[in-house]
């Protein structure tokens, strides 16, 4: 039953939600009104979750002083302060909610991504091979939209910038368009999957 | 140079030091960064969600009927217990039922559009490849038949496509990741020591 | 044994310190940042189609734009110079604009775009533009679809907690059919929902301002015609600056309020972002060029894109010369190899 009733919410949400789509009756319109409002009230509890989650993984590392435990100290620490400081000082311009996403959320979320540009060049260097003819063909369709995208590109030929787009107007669209297609497919056969109660993976486990 | 910028700048170098090796310095920058995304969205979501949705309603309004929502989202506090931790399967079913609606809305975006697109009078050569491509990826993907002899040329013409496309994704893949760091560059060189004008 | 040496130093060179190349990629890209020089900025059509459409909007009442930014401070980089030129452009032409995120990290992000774009604009929020804030993830769908029937009654309020239906921006907009263009800022898929449900359900035209890794993948969206244009990555971002200043930001006594877009106009026209004021070099079929300097300051975050260009240019080169280099050193040793096994 723990399976059961949660399956038969969805089955029967879903096959009101296939008729919300294609009738737009009064009945279907105040069906799609009150899971709208529903869904409002429920939405606040998942960052709950996250909540939960972060702190049991890093109170366990305290709990049991494992490797590195003092930086679990921090987590819990800045966890704490950003969000008790929003509270008390609130979250205007110039409060030190504001400050900490400004000068320590906002500066390293953005470094972590830009180390990718180091690493992509080593790889370049190090790992992209024209070990065959398919790779030499991505290498070089690769080297011409790169050149494609700066003006340096127009600099050495003004053939540089047309090909580039070609290349992504032509081969590439029908590469991304056969794969969007496949996609697609996948999503809707996952769809009715769950619909249909063959899909239950996002129930999570147990009985 | 102001301290805000002192700061910033100090993390941002602490991240970057993890080029060289794992260090300390990293390690802390990235258990601050991790509790202090967190931490910011729990009064943002309080402020701007709960006070409008949950409290309002309840407790300002007096629509009565949002506790039971109210009370689906708090199970979600379930998901962690061994004995209770089905009861979260009731806040994500309830979301879980617009499949329904993704299913005709997905086929006609993903699907039927894409696939009358490919479709359109194949009078120049352009029109012609793309087809072509199409069509042979998409037997390149279908793997109940073996890919030998005269079929197997017919995928391998769609192996070749994906290739150009694959290049196509990484030359934009690079042009990205290089231009993160030039955002980067950017507040180190400009915002903290004021050399970009 | 001059041979021999060459080897060695192929072999050496690929095996060669990562540290190394990370040093050679931060030169790379500090250099041109340091040094800025001019280099001419190609308007392509996604880019251009994005601008004619909000364009066409401009002094109505009627019509308005809506801005979904769904990325966080990791991306800030390439969308952001895009979000800024963007509110610029509307601020100039008086189009109506509204804003809007689905994720917490981006709510400041939203308010730093509109304080830097909206310097030296008399605009005021609720009358020029309106920021509807931050809507958790989870009501993305039903605010996507509730938008197609009534925005004030999907969303209520915006970020200052004003109810939206009292405010002066929504006379004459209600839904998508008013306001007629959503452009989403992501590093992700997400412009997807706005084309399964917003595109297909109520028929509004969407646009995507997107990190580059994204590009590839949504071209097929652009031939379709389920995107109206796509501003790609910091290229797209430094195209609209140059837009902007050449088209909407123009001032003379035959255009008092920016000039319409023309494709003759913009061929001819460079934007030197080396010069302090808003600078037109104008070159005419015999090849001369004509500077015309404005009084306006170009400002440096009007020209962000722009200047990052430059050092985007020369990390392309180091990459294809990488890939190159690479290559020929793996050939080199691998023909030795095969020399010393046969």
């Amino acid at each position: 039953m723990k399976r059961q009733i949660p399956l038969l919410i969805v089955m029967i949400l879903g096959f009101l939600f296939v008729i919300h789509t294609f009738v737009p009756h009064k009945i279907s319109a105040d069906f799609y009104d009150w899971w709208q409002e529903w869904s409002k009230a429920i939405s606040p509890f998942a960052v709950v979750l996250g909540v939960i989650s972060l702190g049991m993984v890093h109170g366990t590392k305290i709990s049991r002083k494992a490797p590195n435990w003092q930086y679990s100290v921090v987590t819990l620490f800045a966890l704490v302060f950003t969000a008790a400081s929003g509270f008390i000082w609130g979250r205007q311009d110039g409060t030190p909610y504001m400050w900490l996403f400004e000068n320590v959320q906002m500066p390293m979320s953005a470094t972590m991504f830009s180390l990718l540009a180091f690493y992509i060049a080593s790889a370049a260097y190090k790992a992209f091979r024209a070990r065959s003819a398919e790779a030499t063909v991505l290498l070089i369709a690769a080297i011409i939209v790169m050149l494609g995208q700066v003006p340096l590109g127009m600099s050495i030929s003004r053939w540089i910038p047309d090909i580039s787009t070609w290349i992504l107007n032509v081969p590439n669209m029908a590469a991304k368009r056969a794969i969007m297609l496949g996609v697609g497919l996948g999503m809707v056969a996952t769809s009715l999957k769950i619909l249909l109660g063959i899909e239950r993976s996002y129930l999570g486990g147990g009985d | 140079m102001t301290l805000n910028n002192f700061v910033a700048a100090f993390l941002t170098l602490c991240i970057f030091s993890f080029l060289y090796k794992e260090n300390p310095f990293y390690r802390f920058g990235e258990h601050l960064l991790v509790g202090v995304s967190m931490g910011y969205a729990i009064p943002l979501i309080f402020d701007t969600v709960f006070i409008p949705y949950v409290y309002r309603p309840i407790f300002l309004d007096h629509n009565y009927i949002i506790i039971i929502p109210s009370i689906l989202g708090f199970l979600y506090v379930f998901r962690y217990t061994k004995n209770l931790s089905w009861l979260a399967r009731y806040p994500i079913v309830f979301g879980m039922g617009i499949v329904g609606m993704s299913v005709p809305m997905s086929m006609h975006s993903q699907v039927l559009v894409q696939m009358r697109t490919a479709m359109l009078p194949l009078d120049n050569i352009n029109t012609i490849l793309i087809f072509i491509g199409t069509v042979t990826i998409l037997l390149y993907f279908y793997f109940s038949k073996a890919h030998k002899g005269l079929y197997g040329k017919i995928t391998n013409i769609g192996v070749w496509f994906m290739m150009i496309g694959f290049g196509a994704s990484f030359g934009y893949t690079v042009m990205a990741r290089i231009s993160l760091l030039i955002g980067r560059i950017q507040f180190l060189l400009g915002d903290f020591l004021g050399l970009i004008q | 044994m001059e041979k021999k040496k060459k080897m060695t130093t192929w072999n050496r060179m690929q095996h060669l310190d990562r540290r190394y190349i990370y040093i050679v990629v931060a030169v790379a890209i500090i250099i041109p940042l340091l040094i800025p020089f001019n280099t001419p900025t190609y308007v392509t059509e996604p880019t251009a189609n994005i601008y004619k459409k909000i364009d066409s909007f401009a002094d109505r009442e009627d019509k308005a734009i809506l801005m979904s930014f769904n990325h966080d401070a990791s991306t800030m980089p390439e969308l952001f110079p895009m979000e800024v030129s963007i509110l610029r452009h509307c601020f100039e032409r008086n189009v109506k604009v509204f804003t809007l995120c689905f994720l917490p990290q981006a709510a400041p992000l939203v308010d730093y775009a509109i304080n830097t774009a909206k310097e030296g604009y008399d605009v005021t929020s609720g009358v020029d533009y309106l920021n509807f804030g931050y809507r958790p993830y989870a009501l993305q769908l039903p605010i996507i679809l509730g938008m197609g029937e009534d925005i004030s009654e999907a969303l209520e309020t915006d970020s200052e907690g004003r109810k939206i239906d009292n405010l002066k921006i929504m006379e004459n907009i209600r839904n998508y059919d008013d306001m007629n263009l959503v452009i989403d800022f992501s590093g992700s898929a997400s412009i997807q929902t706005w084309i399964i449900y917003a595109r297909a359900k109520f028929g509004a035209n969407i646009a995507a301002g997107i990190t580059a890794v994204m590009v590839a993948d949504n071209y097929p969206y652009l031939q379709t015609g389920q995107l109206v244009g796509m501003l790609r990555g910091l290229k797209g971002a430094a195209e609209y600056e140059k837009l902007v200043d050449v088209f909407a930001a123009y001032k003379d006594e035959e255009y008092p309020n920016g000039r319409p877009y023309s494709q003759e106009i913009l061929k001819e026209i460079n934007v030197p972002i080396t010069a302090k004021n808003v600078t037109y070099d104008i070159t005419d079929d015999e090849g001369n060029v004509e500077r015309v300097v404005t009084d306006r300051e170009l400002q440096y975050d009007f020209k962000k894109a722009r200047i990052g260009m430059n050092a985007q240019s020369v990390a392309h080169i180091m990459i294809i010369f990488f890939i190159l280099v690479g290559n020929i050193g793996y050939f080199i040793t691998r023909k030795n190899k095969q020399n010393k096994l046969g």
